[in-house]
């Protein structure tokens, strides 16, 4: 039981984390709320290349709690005038017990209308092995300048092989400053609210 | 008659619109003209956005850094915080739409331009030109 509620809750994290490495110096905070469990994950950007951070996850039905060290890798960038791609390995550790553990390649590819990213995931612990793939498109329906609010509009797709069925949703991004708020809603996985400031 | 005059207000409106938006590229400032750099090249930006922020910062020397990647505010915020954190910076300005940033520096400061670079690069964007405004 342990190891499902850590494998759903690092799934829940790092699904809807969106740029895992900050400018050179940055932090950033994040806290993630969903129907299993509520988490509060922190990164910093010592190197352009990664980031380290700590997870600390509950999960709201036992209460137990899940800490987590993670690393994000930046493997490939790509800037042009009008878009940036990325290419990103992530992983994690529990603090508490070092099996378990996941890992993950992620990328994506932007400009200031477009949003496509995709993430293949391997999550393992106590006997439990998990593998999940997402792809997420979005739109942004008008171009704020610097500093104004931005709105996405997006559509977020995922499936795993213990559920083996695919879900769908729509998902609702807007940032303003270094603040940014992402809504889901899904029937099967109810709301799911992120919120992330970076500093 | 009537439809005649309407014609040359319209006329009259359209050609000064274009006017301004001329003037917009070619306006000048304290006797220089904003479209040339001391490099020789041609400045690409926003007039208006460009004139604003000179305007702010009357005679401090300004940078205009070209910047590729740069397509998302959120992403820009380092870009505030790392130059900001430079004391000879006196303002930024983050335009994305042309993927340009302006920076003011006090005017005895001399202009770093590995330093510029190394800090865009630290916001994972790259530079292709700094062009310091001719003074």
């Amino acid at each position: 039981m342990k190891a499902i509620i850590f494998i759903c809750s690092l799934l829940l994290a790092s699904n809807s984390m969106s740029r895992p490495i900050s400018y050179v110096g940055g932090h950033t905070l994040m806290a993630n709320s969903g129907a299993q469990t509520d988490n509060i994950y922190w990164h910093y950007t010592p190197n352009i290349n990664y980031s380290l951070g700590l997870d600390y996850q509950r999960d709201k039905i036992s209460g137990e709690a899940f800490p987590s060290a993670r690393l994000t890798y930046l493997i490939n960038r790509k800037n042009t005038a009008t878009s940036q791609r990325n290419l990103y390995l992530k992983t994690g550790i529990g603090l508490d017990n070092s099996t378990n553990h996941f890992y993950a390649l992620a990328g994506d590819w932007e400009t200031r209308r477009l949003f496509a990213g995709f993430s293949a995931k391997q999550v393992s612990g106590m006997g439990y092995e998990l593998f999940e793939q997402s792809v997420k498109l979005g739109i942004a329906p008008y171009l704020g300048a610097y500093g104004d609010l931005h709105t996405w509009l997006m559509i977020e797709s995922k499936k795993d092989n213990l559920d083996d069925r695919r879900i769908t949703y729509p998902v609702l991004r807007f940032f303003k400053g270094g603040a940014l708020i992402e809504v889901g809603y899904h029937k099967k996985t109810d709301w799911d609210v992120h919120l992330m400031y970076r500093f | 008659m009537k439809k005649f005059l309407l014609a040359a207000l319209l006329l009259a409106a359209t050609a000064s619109q274009a006017a301004h938006h001329e003037m917009g590229h070619m306006h000048s400032h304290e006797g220089h003209v904003h479209d040339t750099m001391v490099d020789g090249q041609k400045l690409s930006v926003d007039a208006e956005r460009f004139d604003n922020f000179v305007s702010a910062v009357p005679g401090d020397q300004i940078v205009v850094i070209s910047v590729q990647g740069m397509v998302c505010d959120f992403c820009a915020r380092g870009i505030e915080k790392t130059f900001g954190k430079d004391s000879s910076v006196t303002k930024i300005d983050v335009d994305l739409a042309s993927g340009k940033v302006l920076l003011a520096y006090s005017p005895d400061t001399e202009i770093d331009r590995a330093s510029i670079e190394k800090n865009i690069l630290n916001n994972g964007l790259n530079t292709t030109a700094i062009q310091v405004v001719e003074k």
